[in-house]
């Protein structure tokens, strides 16, 4: 199971970075959502492959929550509206 | 209960028995309700930053109604192909366009999000293989959850393939 730091999550795009402290998008567990349909939102959303989608599910699913993408704020607003558009449980906070 | 696909591309499901065609029927309607615990578990804030309280109200006038509509458009979509629910024998037969997946998808999860949150279901709850008998409306909700359920992972997978 892989660690929610900031090495395993995607990242925006250098230009970004400077002007904006960078948003973590967290999504929360939810013993409602299959596994298999969280990770199948984690692919399509954020074009992760199967292996680093399902480790992000699991980290949901074992320890609460996992930041799924790190960016800058305006793109962390469009993920967790898109994530919300599937019904998954996902908020956005100031990274540390 | 028999999930399918035809040479063309859709995807069906036959051999349903009454029962089970009558709780397929409600999926369109599980989440079209006035219940505060089910707005809230459907329309989550997007932060939950002290300092935020302008973009949770930003997120409310704004990006709530386009949700909401997404919602609406799915179980537009699943209730038209509902409509296409046949009698064959003691069985029902049902048959969808593949492009329908992604608002059965949604509808599904509508559904039993708001079944979970409307009867207020903890984790332990849910665990639990479904009632042999339904004896109140909350194990009802809990044989439609585990239900809908089957048929999402059976969508998922179809997706896969």
């Amino acid at each position: 199971m892989i660690s929610s730091n900031q090495t395993e999550t995607g990242t925006s795009t250098q230009d970004e970075t400077a002007v904006d402290l960078p948003w973590n998008v967290i999504v929360h567990n939810d013993p409602i959502n299959l596994m298999s349909y969280v990770t199948m939102v984690f692919q399509k959303v954020f074009g992760y492959p199967k292996e680093k989608a399902e480790a992000h599910m699991l980290e949901v699913h074992e320890k609460g929550r996992s930041i799924v993408w790190s960016g800058a704020r305006e793109h962390a607003e469009h993920y967790v509206q898109t994530l919300h558009g599937y019904l998954l449980l996902a908020t956005m906070e100031r990274g540390q | 209960m028999i999930f399918y696909q035809t040479p063309e591309g859709r995807l069906g499901f036959r051999d349903i028995p009454p029962v089970l065609a009558e709780i397929l029927r409600q999926v369109p309607t599980c989440s079209d309700l006035e219940d505060e615990a089910v707005e809230a578990r459907l329309f989550p804030p997007p932060t939950e930053d002290p300092l935020e309280e302008g973009a949770r109200d930003d997120w409310k006038a704004y990006v709530q109604p386009e949700l909401h509509d997404l919602f609406q458009t799915s179980r537009q979509t699943v209730d038209a192909d509902l409509r296409g629910l046949k009698e064959e024998g003691d069985f029902f037969t049902v048959e969808f366009s593949s492009k329908h997946v992604p608002a059965w998808l949604n509808t599904l999860n509508q559904a039993r999000l708001a079944l979970a949150a409307q009867h207020n279901f903890d984790e332990g709850e849910l665990s639990q293989p479904g009632p042999l008998q339904i004896t109140n409306e909350k194990e009802l909700a809990l044989l439609q959850i585990n239900f809908y359920a089957a048929v999402q992972q059976w969508l998922i997978e179809t997706l896969e393939e």
